[in-house]
């Protein structure tokens, strides 16, 4: 009897352990498929916006379910690559142009190219997203499903109480403008400085505007005559010009900040500038602090030639090389990057879209969106280039520079130690691949 | 289901029994009976009967082993490989590289002072706080409740959360901190607390200092019930004053209680990174990590080779602490038989 019971109490628990450890997907004997499907700058607005995508998607293929997954965001990255080095239970998954080059390189990414050769929505998509879909060695590991862009929020009824008649077209503009807002004294500043998480972000923004002239379109690290941009005079200009922003005309608490606070400082009235992704217009019309004819937003500040480049960043759908039902997953992000899916997407997410269509939609041409609008139309002046954020190294380099940026605004490095230190670091990293 | 006589010992210590085991699986009857002595209570063990032990031991052994020790071993292996998440093409053996890395990162020095100042900057204030509120805490007065139930509210909290709580509160711009010193004159402009690495640190350990006050007064005030009343009344007559009572009755008679927090609470401070994260992430430019969050710090960036070695370092350290502790323990039992 006793003997009975501690079989049941083993089967029991091995039954359990069997069971947490399975994968839900798979195909089943009715032919029907479960595809699982992972997300990864997840928000509740989103997952239900996903949800809803995918219910149309179940519509039109009966044959293929899809159970989502959605990780809180600052883990997802890490979960899914958890997920990933198991080797099963994801099929189609949310990879961006950070993680691109670690799983790839790691082989847990299926390389679409062959399946998405009769594609026809290839010919929708904008030049930059069909170039973003494709990696140095032309596979296709994620198709993109909008870009994040940044551009400057403003307050409108501060510049005009400072004595300016319109935003600030050039970095200096910025610097002038803000500095004038900028009274502490008042819990009044002038800039939402990133000192936090991803400040290299913006810190390379300001070195590609000021030597626009001379960077190479191809690799936005480059310079035409293949040297690095850091190792330009004009980056020096450039990074003095924003260590002087930080010093007179942003808050001392920002030498930590980092997205949300960026995005809070702005939005609770207390900012007058912040550099950021459409994605904030959402964030910021919600809020109860400032009315919405008191802000907008203008087109990314230039260097002292007037041209300035666009760090187009994106994210997008891959297929898992794990996957056992690769076909079925592909045609999921073939769904979701075509057509309705797609503008619904872009357009309830405050992304940049992927779909030359778009362009003509009344929805971008009007409010803040507008500034998106200009830049894409005026390449000349708002160029696009593309940055090396697929390569390996590339989360080991944002973390090195954001610390080399904080050491900065601290006083702890000159603006020119910290150029020559990403010059020789960058010529390290590209020595090391060839 | 087992029967009384199936687990309960023969209460007649002369009363000679076949081992329930072997009575019930009908074979037993080979195997001689066994005598329990008189005056002692002995178990039977037979094979069978540890078999059975160990079967009913199985699941949450082989639950510890999957969930703890396999975790535990794999993870000290990597720290003799080159395990980084961004190429996990080559994990090979390096040796002690990971380790040699470890000590050889130019802000390990800093790391280190670090969660000195962290441990002991946060230990000394608790125990004079907790010492002093415990005191209080003693005496019977009115709403005493109440106020016990407030001051042990902290300890209710998660560390992250309070770390959050404390971010804003150090705020430069923002924060309620400045604005009461202000009000009181005691600054004449914000200070940013958590911007600068020079009073970052002193900010984090004063979070610490309130989050942890709770335990000692938890800890002392069970201590001094126990202090029998007649000590104090013999003291009183004898004209002992309140600091000689404290020194030669109060102290001496909770010390063993006093080391043994003290000992528990420097491994848990040492180990808890929940309120650095919550305030300052460790920055800024680094200025606020100690070794268990530069240890997590390591590990998002994807070296988990180098985590793991740090790791083994800090359960070696911690080990020292737990010999410190058990000799504590050891001494318990002499004082207080």
């Amino acid at each position: 009897m006793r003997t009975r019971t501690a079989a049941l109490a083993l089967g029991t628990a091995a039954t359990m352990v069997l069971t947490g450890c399975s994968s839900m997907s798979g195909s089943q004997a009715d032919g029907t498929v479960t595809l699982n499907m992972v997300e990864s700058l997840t928000n509740p607005a989103r997952t239900d916006l996903l949800k809803g995508l995918i219910g149309d998607f179940e519509q039109q293929n009966p044959k293929i379910k899809v159970n989502l997954i959605s990780p809180p965001t600052e883990q997802a990255d890490q979960k899914i690559q958890q997920m990933l080095q198991s080797g099963s239970g994801v099929d189609t998954l949310e990879v961006r142009d950070t993680t691109v080059g670690p799983w790839s390189n790691n082989g847990w990414l299926y390389d679409m190219k062959p399946d998405l050769k009769a594609w026809k929505g290839w010919k929708a998509m904008t030049e930059n997203a069909v170039k973003a879909s494709e990696d140095a060695d032309g596979k296709t590991y994620f198709v993109p499903y909008g870009f994040y862009g940044l551009s400057v929020f403003y307050r409108t009824d501060l510049i005009k109480e400072a004595g300016f008649s319109k935003p600030p077209a050039t970095w200096d503009e910025l610097l002038e403008q803000a500095s004038a807002i900028h009274d502490p004294g008042k819990r009044r500043f002038g800039y939402a400085f990133r000192g936090g998480a991803n400040a290299q972000g913006n810190a390379t923004a300001v070195i590609e505007a000021y030597v626009a002239d001379e960077i190479d379109p191809a690799d936005g690290f480059k310079l035409k005559d293949g040297s690095t941009i850091f190792s330009a005079p004009e980056a020096l200009d450039a990074m003095q010009t924003y260590l002087k922003l930080f010093k007179d005309a942003s808050p001392k608490s920002s030498v930590s900040w980092g997205y949300p606070e960026m995005v809070e400082g702005f939005s609770n009235g207390s900012t007058a500038f912040l550099l950021q992704d459409p994605e904030v217009i959402a964030t910021v019309s919600e809020s109860k602090s400032i009315k919405k004819d008191q802000w907008s937003t203008a087109p990314l500040v230039a260097g002292p030639s007037g041209k300035t480049v666009q760090p187009l960043a994106t994210a997008g759908w891959g297929v898992a090389k794990g996957s056992k039902n690769k076909a079925e997953a592909v045609k999921l992000v073939e769904f979701l990057s075509e057509g309705e899916a797609s503008t619904n997407f872009t357009k309830k997410n405050s992304l940049v879209p992927i779909l030359k269509s778009a362009t003509e939609d009344p929805f971008y041409k009007t409010g803040p969106w507008s500034s998106y609008v200009t830049m894409t139309e005026n390449p000349d002046t708002y160029l696009n280039v593309s940055q090396p954020r697929g390569v390996a190294w590339w989360a080991e380099w944002q973390q090195k520079a954001d610390a080399d940026i904080q050491k900065m605004v601290l006083g702890k490095a000159t603006p020119k130690e910290l150029l020559a230190g990403w010059d020789t670091y960058w010529i390290e990293k590209r020595q090391q691949e060839n | 289901m087992p029967t009384a006589s199936e687990t309960t010992e023969p209460t007649e210590p002369t009363k000679t029994r076949r081992t329930a085991a072997a009575g019930a699986s009908g074979n037993g009857g080979a195997r001689p009976a066994r005598t329990v002595q008189q005056g002692r209570r002995k178990p039977e063990f037979t094979a069978r009967r540890g078999f059975l032990i160990a079967l009913f031991m199985a699941p949450a052994a082989i639950f510890v082993a999957v969930f703890t020790y396999y975790p535990m071993i794999a993870g000290s292996q990597m720290a003799f490989r080159n395990w980084k998440l961004t190429d996990l093409t080559d994990t090979s053996w390096v040796g002690l590289k990971n380790f040699r890395d470890v000590f050889a990162d130019p802000a390990w020095g800093t790391v280190l002072g670090n969660t000195g100042i962290w441990v002991f900057g946060s230990i000394v204030p608790q125990l004079v706080i907790g010492f002093a509120l415990a005191l209080w805490l003693r005496r019977k007065f009115r709403f005493r409740g109440l106020y016990q139930a407030l001051i042990f509210f902290p300890w209710a909290i998660s560390g992250f959360l309070i770390g959050i709580l404390f971010r804003w509160m150090f705020n430069s711009e923002f924060g309620v901190v400045n604005d009461l010193l202000q009000k009181a004159g005691l600054i004449d402009e914000p200070v940013a607390w958590l911007a600068d690495p020079k009073t970052a640190m002193f900010a984090v350990v004063v979070a610490n200092v309130w989050y942890g006050v709770t335990f000692f007064t938890i800890m002392i005030l069970a201590a001094l019930q126990s202090i029998p009343e007649e000590l104090y009344e013999a003291a009183a007559l004898d004209g002992a004053g309140k600091v000689r009572t404290l020194f030669q009755i109060t102290i001496p008679y909770i010390r063993v209680t006093l080391a043994l927090t003290v000992l528990l609470r420097i491994i848990w401070i040492f180990n808890f990174p929940d309120l650095i994260f919550g305030m300052t992430g460790g920055g800024p430019n680094n200025e606020t990590h100690i070794v268990t969050t530069w240890m997590i710090k390591i590990t998002q960036q994807g070296d988990y080779g180098r985590a793991s070695a740090l790791g083994l370092i800090v359960v070696a350290t911690l080990m020292v602490f737990a010999v410190f502790f058990l000799l504590a323990t050891r001494e318990k039992r002499e004082v207080k038989p």
